[in-house]
């Protein structure tokens, strides 16, 4: 106890304890977010995969805020795993979706493999190039990095007219999708 | 730290080229372009971190506004097909089949 307690408190004013923390969130959150994407894979029924890609998207959302991306953190659990992801369930749901309805996949899991087997040196290759980046601790950032006030700042002043282009799009879907979604004519 | 984020971005996105290339179920195949959509989100919140910009932040914004437009499009494409087919298989997209 006498050795421990000095060794706790130099750790902890190092800032190694949040290190150690954020390096077993990582871990954590990292297994969750590969689980849920295999399970969205495998999956038969998309009902199934859907909740699998929610558990992924919810992970992923803590993974931002591991990296200090305090408004895409949120705009992540709002958007993605509230809105589109409620849409999507709200579809399947919506269609009724029955054992009998899906494709038969007989063989599918030979497929994976076989898909697995073409992807990996794809995956190998960019896991290459990323081993040449420099490496950096992933600390939390205070002052205000990640938050609304100052990527709005950026997304005001720097990024405009993308911003312009991407609610365009958005009508331009909205509309697509009430044409083709929406009531037949009469023929 | 910042290689091992990079590394699960690349499993995730190649997990879900794999939904893509291997799979016949038409949700399946979408959901599994949303799976490689956050893998490249992740990745660009990742190189934020790395160079302390915020431009990452704004880009996954908009990969987020252009992935729900595509959800909206796609659903309604979805919900044509199995209207007019009803199944909810990819192959029925082979029309132009000689």
């Amino acid at each position: 106890m006498k050795l421990l307690v000095p060794f706790l408190k130099k750790t902890i004013r190092k800032g190694a304890l949040d290190i150690m923390v954020a390096e077993w969130l990582f871990t954590a959150f990292s297994i969750v977010a590969v689980l849920g994407s295999a399970g969205l894979v495998l999956s038969r029924h998309p009902m199934n995969g859907a909740m699998s890609l929610i558990i992924t998207i919810i992970s992923l959302a803590g993974l931002y805020a591991l990296l200090s991306a305090k408004l895409i953190f949120a705009l992540q659990l709002i958007v993605y795993a509230g809105a589109i992801m409620s849409l999507m369930l709200f579809i399947i749901m919506f269609l009724n979706i029955q054992i009998k309805d899906l494709p038969e996949e007989k063989g599918r899991f030979l497929y994976l493999i076989g898909g697995a087997v073409l992807i990996s040196p794809f995956a190998a290759f960019l896991i290459k190039v990323v081993k040449t980046l420099p490496e950096s601790q992933t600390t939390i950032i205070g002052n205000g990095f990640g938050g609304v006030n100052e990527v709005g700042l950026v997304l005001f002043q720097e990024w405009l007219l993308p911003f312009e282009i991407i609610s365009i799009l958005l009508l331009v879907a909205l509309l697509g999708a009430v044409v083709l979604a929406g009531k037949r004519r009469l023929k | 730290m910042i290689q091992d984020y990079l590394i699960l971005s690349i499993i995730l996105f190649c997990i879900g080229m794999l939904g893509v290339i291997s799979r016949r179920n038409v949700f399946t195949v979408f959901m599994s372009i949303e799976l490689m959509l956050n893998a490249a989100n992740l990745a660009f919140v990742t190189f934020a971190r790395l160079h302390e910009s915020m431009d990452g932040h704004v880009l996954a914004m908009m990969v987020m506004a252009v992935a729900a437009a595509e959800a909206a499009l796609v659903l309604a494409v979805i919900i044509l097909i199995n209207k007019h087919k009803g199944k909810l298989d990819t192959n029925i997209f082979s029309l132009l089949k000689g």
